[in-house]
């Protein structure tokens, strides 16, 4: 549906320098990455509000140089909204419509007939955001392009909101694709994450590959991988009980076992990666703790010291020193209570081979 | 201590002289409207030739401003919105009429038009007499004037965040369609007080029409023509009435900015 070949494109201090991201037909993508990133400007060129410098943009298969904006069959819905203020509530939800049905049912569907007798300008950013996404879906678009829709949201609103759109996206077979900076809503909408940085496609794939495979350890600190150390990777055998060296065994579709060497620690990976100087990177849920040395199929395992404990709500940060390297768990508070985790208490943190991915 | 009571005589002397300034700048229409005021306007029923004469710059200093509006209105949308070769010297361009003396405008404008030459030939083979008429009068008056709307009218379109316009383009509409349903209404109160500036400029302006258009009078050529021919006092009430003509478009415009700032804070 939306194919970006290595597009450049300038819009005052952010720009796009060639980047190349697809989205196929029905596909809900998330573009993910800090502020200037380049985000809000990707979705210009695809509404073709901004032409590229260089690169090629095609829309359902269709060179879209030739396409204006209102030619796209497409709707964009800002983060500030820009609904119209010399027009009604109703209007501006109006103003695009593709036909009564359809308004109707959006204005079912988002409940935005509970602002029509307000003031344009007397409306909440949130109450804003959800007529702006009205107007946007009342155009009944092939495409939906929104730029952090849910930001001014309230969390309940958010949610039902979110799920909505998620559901319309469904019945009617849009493509979506929604810029946030939101690492969760990133991980429960999208069929499809793509991470921008400095103008610069980082990574893109199944939000599960972006989350759990980064491609390099900026990506990994940047998706809030609290665990990425430097090291060396080298290709072991793995005949259990014990790793040995020097047997490269091949696993199905290439996988391997690798053992990377970190500031003393031997971390045990499995998957397809390259030998050499590079990054592991373990994700904070992937490391279990106990008191006592378990036996379990977890591969790594090691001793440490609790140094911080901290409780956001119902989960739990545990940071240990293991052999001087701080190593961070994520587990439930519940959990933490009952394992009475302090600092200074010694510990069993252990993480299956799965759980570290080298980059 | 001495540097508070510096502070201090430094406030004092700036208060004096915005002071002094504004007194210079209300008290000779003070006087004008005091002194010739109430006579002004009972003349306004027995002096035909004052009614005459205001009437003509109503009525042409409305023409000027409805080419005015026409012509500036793309114009100053293009300068807003277009970046192309030549935009910056097309802006200096369009400065030019406000800095130069409004006589010299007078004489460029009498080259252009006037009987001898080509433009004003033509007009002639064609019946249209420029020069010595109210088309002369409406000429001047939008060479003067016209430049103050299409700056007015800039800053206006400027203003409307673009993205209004793009969101409207990716909701099916063409870029006129765009214009007409949201850059002109959100811009509509910059346009109408850039007109309404057009139009009071127009109206004051002397040193363009004296040389282009003496006859017939427009009020200003007439208070003019009535101080050198009878001297202060006949002048007198027609320049009190110009003075408190002037206040209509003050009215309007006050009026229009104080809306403008209510209706703030879209986006």
């Amino acid at each position: 549906m939306i194919a970006l070949r290595d597009v450049t494109a300038r819009k005052g201090r952010f720009a796009l320098e060639g980047v190349s991201v697809s989205l196929a037909e029905g596909e809900y993508g998330v573009v993910i990455g800090p502020a200037g990133s380049g985000k809000t400007t990707m979705l210009e060129v695809i509404a073709g509000l901004l032409a590229p410098s260089a690169g090629t943009v095609q829309l359902g298969g269709a060179d879209a140089r030739r396409l204006a904006p209102e030619d796209r069959q497409l709707s964009l819905v800002y983060q500030h909204a820009y609904l119209f203020p010399h027009l009604s509530v109703r209007e501006n939800v109006a103003y695009g419509a593709a036909d009564a049905r359809t308004l109707r049912e959006v204005e079912e569907r988002l409940d935005v007939g509970a602002y029509y007798s307000r003031d344009v300008l007397g409306l909440s950013g949130g109450e804003r955001q959800i007529v702006a996404l009205a107007r946007a879906l009342a155009r009944r678009p092939r495409l939906l392009l929104l730029d952090e829709p849910f930001s001014a949201l309230d969390p309940r609103r958010r949610t039902l909101v979110r799920r909505e759109v998620r559901q319309l996206h469904r019945d009617w077979g849009l493509t979506t694709l929604q810029v946030t900076h939101d690492f969760a809503e990133a991980g429960m909408l999208g069929d499809r994450a793509i991470l921008l940085d400095a103008g610069r496609v980082l990574q893109q794939g199944t939000p599960a590959e972006v989350f759990r495979r980064p491609a390099s350890p900026y990506v990994a600190e940047f998706l809030g991988a609290e665990n990425v150390f430097g090291g060396v990777a080298r290709e072991v055998g793995d005949v259990s009980p014990d790793w040995v060296e020097g047997d490269p065994a091949q696993y199905a579709h290439g996988h391997r076992a690798f053992a990377f060497e970190t500031d003393g620690l031997t971390l045990y990976a499995v998957g397809d990666f390259a030998a050499g100087a590079g990054h592991a990177v373990i994700r904070a849920e992937e490391i279990t703790i106990s008191r006592d040395h378990v036996h379990d199929s977890a591969r790594n395992r090691f001793s440490g010291r609790v140094t911080e404990v901290q409780a956001v709500g119902a989960l739990t940060r545990v940071t240990l020193d293991v052999r001087g390297v701080p190593l961070v768990a994520a587990l439930t508070t519940r959990s933490a209570l009952e394992l009475r985790l302090e600092p200074g208490l010694a510990v069993v943190a252990s993480f299956k081979a799965m759980a570290v991915h080298l980059c | 201590m001495r540097h508070r009571g510096t502070q201090a005589l430094l406030s004092v002397v700036a208060a004096l002289m915005a002071s002094l300034l504004l007194l210079f700048l209300a008290a000779p229409i003070l006087r004008l409207v005091t002194e010739g005021g109430s006579a002004g306007l009972a003349r306004l029923g027995s002096d035909a030739e004052l009614r005459r004469s205001l009437l003509l710059t109503g009525f042409t200093a409305t023409a000027a401003t409805a080419l005015g509006v026409l012509g500036g209105t793309p114009l100053a949308w293009a300068l807003a919105r277009k970046r192309f070769p030549g935009r910056a010297v097309l802006s200096a361009l369009l400065d030019l009429p406000l800095l130069i003396p409004h006589p010299v405008a007078g004489i460029a404008l009498l080259l252009l038009l006037g009987r001898e030459s080509a433009v004003g030939g033509a007009a002639l083979d064609l019946g249209l007499r420029i020069v010595g008429t109210p088309f002369g009068i409406v000429a001047a008056m939008l060479f003067v004037s016209a430049p103050l709307f299409v700056s007015g009218a800039r800053e206006a379109f400027a203003k409307v965040d673009a993205r209004y316009e793009g969101v409207a383009r990716t909701l099916g509409d063409s870029p006129w369609r765009v214009f007409r349903r949201v850059t002109l209404p959100l811009a509509s109160r910059g346009l109408l007080a850039s007109a309404v500036v057009m139009w009071a400029r127009a109206v004051s302006e002397f040193g363009a029409i004296v040389i282009l258009t003496y006859n017939p009078k427009v009020a200003s050529v007439l208070s003019y023509d009535r101080f050198t021919s009878y001297g202060l006092q006949e002048a007198l009430p027609v320049a009190a009435v110009l003075a408190l003509l002037a206040l209509v478009p003050l009215t309007l415009l006050r009026a229009l900015r104080t809306d403008d700032s209510q209706s703030r804070g879209t986006g």
